[in-house]
């Protein structure tokens, strides 16, 4: 298979797989687009095995490395600048926090990976102490995961509840200022 | 820094994709060497001084 087969196959699997999103949404089932994306991702997988040819060379992974450090500086900045956007616009909807949060966390997530990802080839390959270095990101990683599902959960908070905010577990803030409608 | 990529290739007879192929990168890639857009790593230096079996001295040289 040439690499410009492989590019027309890949670019009919997107379309594919965009409209098969788009009927699942409108369906409301989320089992159909995962198994999409995994099914896909095996084929396109499979199928670029079989391309003869280079389908990236050093320059492309160079080219890579540089918009991905861009990328990642563009999605902080924004994320964080909306960040707070949503946090001074709490008061005229509370469900903004939540995106805030969210926003936040993401950001933190991000950085933290491309933190991990780099030390790993900057410095972990040359290390013969891989085993300790290893466990302790992993550690790392479960500690973050834990404290994510924690803020996500939503076992503290406050509910609307028939025009009154009840406290739900234990928050430790004030219950909102806004209107409970 | 600046090549004769392009000198020794043609007097090789070879097209950008022929070398391209040869040294395993994409063609482009030989293309923004051959503009002097691009400094290859010293693996790719070597690939295609080998290939148009020349030094790599004679091949690159450093502003």
């Amino acid at each position: 298979m040439t690499i410009k087969q492989y590019k027309i196959i890949k670019l009919a699997v997107v379309i594919i797989i965009a409209f098969i999103f788009s009927q699942s949404v409108i369906a409301q089932n989320f089992f159909i687009p995962v198994a999409t994306l995994v099914v896909s991702a095996l084929i396109l997988l499979f199928l670029r095995r079989r391309v003869s040819g280079v389908m990236a060379d050093e320059r492309d992974y160079q080219s890579g490395g540089r918009a991905a450090i861009l990328a990642i500086q563009i999605y902080s900045w924004v994320a964080v600048i909306f960040m707070f956007w949503l946090y001074s616009m709490q008061d005229t909807n509370p469900d903004y926090e939540a995106i805030a949060i969210a926003l936040a966390f993401s950001t933190c997530i991000l950085l933290l990976l491309y933190s991990f990802i780099f030390t790993y080839y900057n410095k972990f390959k040359l290390t013969n102490k891989k085993f300790l270095y290893g466990g302790l990101i992993v550690l790392v990683m479960i500690i973050l995961l834990l404290l994510t599902l924690r803020v996500f959960s939503g076992e503290d908070n406050w509910i609307c509840k028939n025009g009154e905010w009840i406290k739900h577990g234990q928050p430790d803030w004030p219950a909102p200022t806004v209107e409970c409608k | 820094m600046d090549n004769y990529i392009k000198k020794f290739r043609q007097q090789k007879g070879l097209t950008q994709e022929q070398l391209a192929q040869q040294v395993g990168v994409r063609r482009e890639t030989i293309v923004f060497l051959e503009q002097g857009k691009y400094n290859p790593s010293l693996n790719l230096a070597y690939g295609i001084a080998k290939a148009l079996k020349v030094k790599i001295d004679d091949l690159f040289i450093l502003k």
